[in-house]
Formats: structure tokens, C-alpha cells, sequence
């Protein structure tokens, strides 16, 4: 803006360009001419000068480092790179997500174990949901005891699957299965209802592999 | 070229290759001003958190599909962060003002006796900060994004959808509403000096 045009501005004029004038200082002719502004002027770089100091000091403020770590964790599962070896802690709304993805691990891990021959073992009792995370880290409930299961809580531990430590950290998932996924453990299916779907609850390892199960609707 | 100097595009593209350290320059560059913004905005350091890390989890995703011919990749994210900000404080905040977490990083708040004066000392910077607080919610997000956290007006423009007059006009109005803030509570000043708060009652 050339000089003569600010001497040549009104008070409004000078006002309505005052953001960009503020920034760079260079406020022209008109406030020599004009008291009132003049004043007003003062006023406004008091405040602009307050303001950069409020800006100065929040400079120190950042994310904490947890976000960085949640959304490298998030960038590596997104890009499909492995995972870091510590594993990380998922609070707030992460832990739905790791609950969607435990129920998925157990879907394939119960479905490897049922499609492969077993041999029948003693019908157990049990008795309810779609996929639903029930809890998680409640490894108590669930050690292995030396000759059976998982302190009378029903479990049918699977063949073939490791036991569980005793301070492991476990989840248990629920899930609906095809009936005639209960032949496998010893279960009598009619043929009839062979195909209906069943509820099942799955203990799941710290490694995310299904452990033991318990139907709960016979 | 290294990571602390390449644009901002330029790291996006070898992010979206999946390229760690590209996306880690890149939020290590900007989270600090995405989690000021929501700071400032919302008085909640739980907001502010929340908001930083859904805006790089959204950039992750790619869910809003930043184009670089409508503007700068760090006015995107304020974008974005703009619009989840506004949601937790449309979820019951009052607009007015803004209640300030007791576990927040800022400074007691005081009062001094001249508000213009001292406004380079800590007492008038924590009445400044009050005040910009105290601002509707269309005007203090102007004076966050423009002054306090110098986007420049054509971005803000675009963060805030609005033509970049209107970007003047607010901040013009806003530095107003500053200024006559910080003159109310210097003369309502006199009449409280005499009491201290012990307890609140109510």
C-alpha cells in the first residue's frame, strides 16, 4: 500500500486493514493525524504484544509422548509393519479396537481347531451373545489346574493348545459358532440343529490363542 | 534431503508409502500447534489429548482426503481438529465460557491492576489467557488460530470456511472484546479486593 493512500484513509478505512497492519507494523501516516486512533493503537499493540507472550509461553505445551507411541502403534498395524516388541497399553478407545481384533484371532484359532479331527471327549456342561469381549485380564478365573480346567468355571480346555501361566494375562471372548462346532468336543448335535448358531465364551492366551472354550447355551 | 527438511507434502507422500519416520517427522512437526489449538479452545488438556491423536489417526486413515490445491497440509489438520473440538464443546459446554480443568497445565489465573500495562507480566498474561477463554467460541477460535498460533489469514480461512473478511472482521472484533474484558475485570477488581475465596458453597 503505497504511503498516500494511508495519509488519505478515514479513521474506518485504517480500522477495516488494521489485522494486517498489526502484523507488520507498518501502521502509515494515519495515526499521526488521528489521536483517537493513535490511542486506540497504543491499546492494540499492548495487546497484540500480550497475546505473543500467551503464545510464547504455551510454546512449551505438546501431546504427551503416549499419543506418539499410540499412533505409531496405529501407523504400523495401518501399514501393516510389525508390531514394536513391547507391547503397548491401549486405554480410552483403543480397547475396543484390540477387542475386535482379539474376537477375530479367536474366530480363525476356533475355526483352525474345529475343522482339524479330535478326539471326543466328555460332554461339559455350559450355558449366552455376536462377538463380545466379556473381560479382560482376569487371569485368575482362569489357570489351568493340574487335572482339568479352568477353576470350575466350565471351561473345556482344547487339544492341542498350550496352558496358561499363572500371573498370564488372559481375555476371554464371546462368540457364536455353528452348533455342530460342538461334536468336536464330545457334545451330542442332532442333525437337525447341526447348523444353528451356539454362544460360546474362549479363553484367549496373552498370545492371543484360544486356550479354552465353553458353550453356553446347550 | 533429510526429514527436517522436507515439506510437509513431501513427507505425507512417503507416510502414505508407509514410511514410519516420514509420518513421525511429520507429527513430531505438528502436534505440538493441533494440541495448543484444542487446548486453547476447549480448556481440557483430556480434550486436547483426544483431539491430537484422532486428528493423525484420521490423517493415518486418510478419512478426509487432504487435497494440497485447497490449502497447506498443517491447515487441514487445524480442520480437523477445529471440527472435533466443536463437537465435544456442542456436547454441553457453554460457548460463553470455558470451565478450565483443575489438572490443567495452565498457570493460576490472578488479576492485576492495570490490565494493558501489564500485560507482558505473568498476573496480566494469566488475565489475557482468562479473557481469550471468555471469548464466544467463533472468536476465540480466530485469535488461537491467528494470533496465538500465527496461521496466516488465507489458511485460517480455510480452516474455519469462511471468506478471509470475515477472518478480519472477527479478529478485529475479537481483539475488541479482549480489550473491553480486561477493562471490566480491572474495574470489578476494586469492589472484590477485599475478599479472599475460602470455599465454594454452591
Amino acid at each position: 500500500m503505497e504511503a498516500g493512500k494511508v495519509f488519505d484513509m478515514n479513521c474506518q478505512e485504517f480500522w477495516n486493514t488494521m489485522p494486517e497492519l498489526a502484523r507488520h507494523e507498518d501502521h502509515g501516516g494515519h495515526l499521526r493525524e488521528c489521536t483517537a486512533c493513535a490511542a486506540r493503537w497504543d491499546r492494540q499493540r499492548s495487546l497484540t504484544a500480550g497475546l505473543r507472550t500467551v503464545a510464547s509461553e504455551a510454546r512449551r505445551l505438546q501431546a504427551p509422548a503416549r499419543v506418539e507411541a499410540r499412533l505409531t502403534a496405529a501407523f504400523r498395524s495401518h501399514a501393516g509393519l510389525a508390531p514394536e516388541p513391547e507391547a503397548v497399553r491401549l486405554p480410552g478407545f483403543w480397547a475396543p479396537v484390540a477387542a475386535w481384533a482379539a474376537a477375530a484371532a479367536v474366530l480363525v484359532a476356533l475355526a483352525m481347531f474345529l475343522v482339524s479331527p479330535r478326539r471326543p471327549q466328555l460332554p461339559r456342561r455350559s450355558a449366552p451373545g455376536a462377538i463380545e469381549l466379556a473381560s479382560a485380564g482376569a487371569s485368575t478365573d482362569f489357570e489351568m489346574g493340574g487335572d482339568s480346567a479352568y477353576g470350575g468355571e466350565d471351561f473345556i480346555p482344547l487339544p492341542n493348545a498350550a496352558g496358561i501361566a499363572p500371573n498370564e494375562d488372559v481375555n476371554l471372548v464371546r462368540v457364536e459358532v455353528p452348533r455342530s462346532a460342538m461334536i468336536e468336543l464330545g457334545f451330542a448335535v442332532s442333525a437337525e440343529r447341526a447348523s444353528e448358531p451356539v454362544e460360546a465364551e474362549v479363553v484367549l492366551g496373552a498370545d492371543g490363542l484360544a486356550r479354552a472354550v465353553r458353550f453356553l447355551d446347550e | 534431503m533429510t526429514l527436517g527438511t522436507e515439506t510437509d507434502d513431501e513427507l505425507l507422500i512417503r507416510m502414505r508409502s508407509g514410511d514410519e519416520q516420514a509420518f513421525l517427522a511429520l507429527y513430531r512437526r505438528r502436534q505440538a500447534a493441533i494440541y495448543r489449538f484444542a487446548l486453547h479452545m476447549s480448556g481440557s488438556v483430556t480434550v486436547a489429548e483426544d483431539t491430537t491423536q484422532e486428528v493423525f489417526l484420521a490423517l493415518i486413515r486418510d478419512e478426509c482426503g487432504f487435497d494440497p490445491e485447497r490449502g497447506s497440509l498443517s491447515g487441514y489438520l487445524f480442520g480437523i481438529a477445529r471440527k472435533l473440538v466443536l463437537r465435544y464443546l456442542e456436547r454441553g459446554r457453554s460457548d460463553v465460557a470455558l470451565d478450565v480443568e483443575e489438572n490443567s497445565t495452565w498457570p493460576e489465573l490472578a488479576v492485576n491492576d492495570d490490565p494493558l500495562v501489564d500485560l507482558t507480566h505473568r498476573e496480566g498474561i494469566a488475565s489475557l489467557r482468562r479473557a481469550v477463554s471468555a471469548l464466544p467460541r467463533r472468536y476465540r477460535e480466530v485469535v488461537v488460530l491467528c494470533d496465538l498460533e500465527e496461521v496466516d489469514y488465507a489458511d485460517a480461512a480455510v480452516v474455519l470456511g469462511c471468506p478471509i473478511g470475515t477472518v478480519r472482521s472477527r479478529l478485529h472484533r475479537a481483539r475488541a472484546l479482549l480489550l473491553e474484558k480486561l477493562h471490566q475485570e480491572k474495574n470489578f477488581r476494586p469492589a472484590m479486593g477485599a475478599w479472599k475465596p475460602v470455599r465454594c458453597l454452591t
